[in-house]
């Protein structure tokens, strides 16, 4: 790219750095440069190290987070702020007005002038609380990333590094953080790291894509990037434009609707409590063989509390029926942080444990792990510890582990949050041939490129009640509501 | 202790919280060297007066605590009593004999037990975390880095704790708690353990690197949003206190109820 002269350039030339115990450097040669004003998204499959790049950009590489870093040129905006992946460890403070004061308080501003440059900072993330005194755990993830947001402009930066700061909100906050990203960009750079590319293709000029070495394939115009590179995106497992129907006109099986007439589940006069307190209600409720059914709602609606209650894992009241011989056993359950359920060393025991659990042969187990192993693509994996894998093989080997005895009903709790492009489509993949094999796909999910696509159910949720429940028709596409005597809608 | 369930209104959350430690830290010292049982007495009753009137919890908490700490320091007496040694034999039972001046003993200890208890719970249900801290750094010049460090850590409580729930209904889940036995609890202790520690240290790491990114500097000087001094509820608080201790000494003089003034010696 051509740069204008009279304005400063930041950038680093020839990078090498090395992580801890891996043999080879990682960059080779890396340059990059940028300019004063501009506003350039970095693309890549994961562990392409554009997020290494950007703490080293913004100097938090080596100062903060020490990594053997070898640099010809390296020159570091005087100001700048960095706003980070995880909405909850971003902050030191229990309040809202206490955390932008921390930022203060280190440009050692006056305190008398603190309250009111809160709440200007507040304001122009559009956090108007009439009280900025307020507990931080209490906001959204939404919120809260524009808090941390909020908090970084309290350092009048003129550069702003993004790190995939929506990989952990939901699609209403994602579209609030970027809405308050486009606000306040006006005459401040930005370097943004993102998988979900979509919203945020009218803020940036510049895309710079990276191969999966660490390498930078192209750097220059959006749409010249986006249109000669479209099949390394999809190959990136990248959220781009076109990513859902580039997936549609992949699947080599056209989406199959069947009826479904085996009960699995019923529920009557069902309700979930956390603690004291009733979170979820439904007065009748039936679920059947085959289905992909998809919970959806708003973020506390009570969605995981629902699918929570019918695998028992909070109190809950009412009549609740399977039709199933072995309960526990038939109906798994795959959590939101795959982390959470590893229960052993090694990814292969991880399989093996329910089977073990169940006393099956040695032999017997060996075979069906192995299976597993290769149909999930962790056979290269087999002896790592499960807390050492990626985003996505952690996301693999959880749902793996779940399925491997077999499962009558299967429920997943967001299971495609934080995911690559490729990583969920080859979920999908594996759902949808679950329910072809009459498996029961309950999810919980925020994508409703995911609802309209594949479910054949869909219930909404909200204020703890079962809202809507919608039954997509055998032959069609689109969503329509039954209001047959066996599908109830509840009010 | 979380303001959440805290009554902020009370006294003693307006004292400075350097003050207030520096006096708690100095009853303690006091009341280690306190061996008349008169005295512990008549402390335990007054104490028991000023915590409950000045505790910053509902009052279904403050009796909860009540009975916490008073079971705790039932317990810190019984070894003693059960198993003291002295003269006057009033109970003996195989390895069981007690007598009268291991009973005082015992007693003497649990009151103790029961006075510092009580000063920790009025302590940290009128102090909350982030005054304490600020406190400590402007008062007592404690360095910034230990009081942000801790701060940080508090906020990380309250995702512990949710992480312990998401880690038992998992193990639910995955049939851990399906397996019985000494080495099956001993395994699904070291996962929850693990589990809680590799989610605290990934946590804490990226928690300083934010901070350190917002430029938070262990070296250089600071302003501070709240600037904690002092005021007239500080000397309010100091003369509660010391009455209150005052009495405790006073009454176990004028109103003895027992005859161990000494209760090493044994009388």
């Amino acid at each position: 790219m051509c740069l204008k002269s009279n304005e400063p350039v930041w950038g680093v030339t020839d990078l090498r750095l090395a992580f801890p115990q891996k043999k080879d450097m990682f960059f080779k040669d890396l340059s990059f440069n940028y300019q004063k004003g501009e506003k350039i998204l970095f693309l890549g499959p994961s562990g392409c190290g554009k997020s290494t790049l950007l703490q080293v950009l913004s100097g938090l590489i080596p100062k903060s987070v020490p990594l053997p870093v070898h640099t010809e040129k390296l020159s570091i905006p005087k100001s700048w702020g960095f706003i980070f992946q995880d909405p909850d460890t971003q902050f030191c403070m229990p309040y809202v007005d206490e955390e932008i004061a921390f930022v203060l308080e280190n440009r050692r501003i006056d305190p008398k002038k603190m309250p009111g440059l809160i709440h200007d900072y507040l304001k122009l993330t559009g956090l108007d609380f009439s009280d900025p005194h307020r507990l931080i755990r209490t906001l959204s993830g939404g919120m809260k990333q524009r808090l941390a947001i909020a908090s970084v402009l309290a350092l009048e930066p003129e550069v702003l590094f993004l790190d995939e700061p929506t990989a952990l909100l939901d699609p209403d906050g994602t579209e609030q953080l970027w809405e308050t990203v486009r606000r306040i960009s006006k005459g401040r750079t930005l370097l943004i790291v993102e998988h979900k590319i979509s919203r945020i293709l009218d803020l940036v000029a510049r895309i710079v894509l990276f191969d999966p070495d660490g390498r930078i394939l192209a750097d220059g115009p959006k749409d010249q990037v986006l249109e000669q590179y479209r099949d390394e995106l999809d190959a990136y497992g990248i959220w781009h434009p076109d990513a859902w129907p580039a997936y549609e006109r992949r699947r080599p099986v056209p989406i199959r609707r069947q009826k479904h007439e085996e009960p699995i589940l019923d529920l009557k006069n069902f309700s979930v409590y956390h603690g004291r307190t009733k979170c979820f209600t439904v007065p009748e409720l039936h679920l059947y063989r085959g289905e992909w059914v998809a919970v959806i709602g708003k973020n506390g609606a009570g969605k995981s509390t629902m699918v929570e209650g019918i695998r028992s894992l909070v109190r809950h009241e009412g009549i609740m029926h399977w039709y199933l011989d072995h309960k526990e056993e038939d109906v798994s359950f795959v959590f939101q942080n795959p982390e959470y359920q590893f229960v052993t060393d090694k990814v292969e025991d991880e399989l093996g444990f329910s089977l073990k659990l169940n006393k099956l042969p040695v032999s017997e187990i060996e075979k069906l792990v192995t299976r597993s192993l290769e149909q999930f693509a962790l056979t290269q994996q087999r002896t790592t510890h499960p807390y050492q894998l990626s985003v996505g093989q952690k996301r693999r080997l959880s749902v793996a582990a779940s399925l491997i005895d077999r499962p009558q009903a299967v429920i997943l709790d967001e299971p495609t949050f934080g995911q690559d492009a490729r990583n969920t489509f080859a979920l999908l993949d594996l759902f949808q041939s679950l329910v072809d094999g009459g498996t029961t796909v309950i999810m919980v999910t925020h994508e409703m490129e995911i609802v309209r696509r594949f479910a054949t159910r869909v219930l909404t949720v909200a204020d703890g009640r079962l809202i809507g429940d919608s039954r997509v028709p055998a032959s069609g596409r689109g969503e329509e509501t039954e209001n047959g005597s066996r599908y109830h809608r509840h009010q | 202790m979380d303001p959440v369930i805290t009554d902020t209104s009370k006294l003693f959350f307006k004292v400075n919280p350097s003050l207030k430690l520096i006096c708690f830290a100095f009853l303690f010292i006091l009341y280690l060297s306190v061996q008349n049982l008169n005295t512990m007495i008549w402390t335990t009753v007054a104490f028991s007066i000023v915590t409950l009137w000045a505790n910053g919890l509902p009052r279904k908490w403050s009796v909860g605590f009540f009975l916490m700490t008073f079971i705790v320091s039932f317990f810190s007496a019984s070894a003693m009593i059960l198993y003291g040694k002295g003269s006057h034999v009033l109970f003996q039972w195989f390895l069981i004999r007690t007598t009268e001046e291991s009973l005082a003993r015992g007693i003497q200890l649990g009151l103790r037990t029961f006075v510092f208890g009580l000063l920790g719970v009025l302590f940290a249900s009128t102090t909350p975390p982030v005054p304490f801290f600020y406190s400590l750094m402007q008062q007592l010049k404690v360095p910034v880095r230990y009081a942000y460090g801790c701060l940080a850590a508090f906020r990380m409580l309250p995702m512990m704790a949710e992480e312990l729930g998401h880690i038992r209904q998992a193990m639910k889940v995955r049939g851990m708690s399906r397996q019985k036995g000494l080495r099956a609890f001993y395994e699904r202790f070291l996962h929850y353990a693990l589990g809680i520690l590799v989610q605290s240290i990934r946590r804490a790491q990226r928690t300083a690197v934010a901070m350190e990114a917002k430029r938070f500097s262990m070296k250089e000087k600071r302003t501070f949003y709240y600037q904690i001094g002092w005021s007239r509820k500080d000397l309010i608080f100091l003369s509660v206190m010391t009455v209150t201790v005052v009495s405790g000494f006073l009454l176990s003089r004028w109103i003895p109820l027992t005859p161990y003034t000494n209760v090493i010696d044994g009388y």
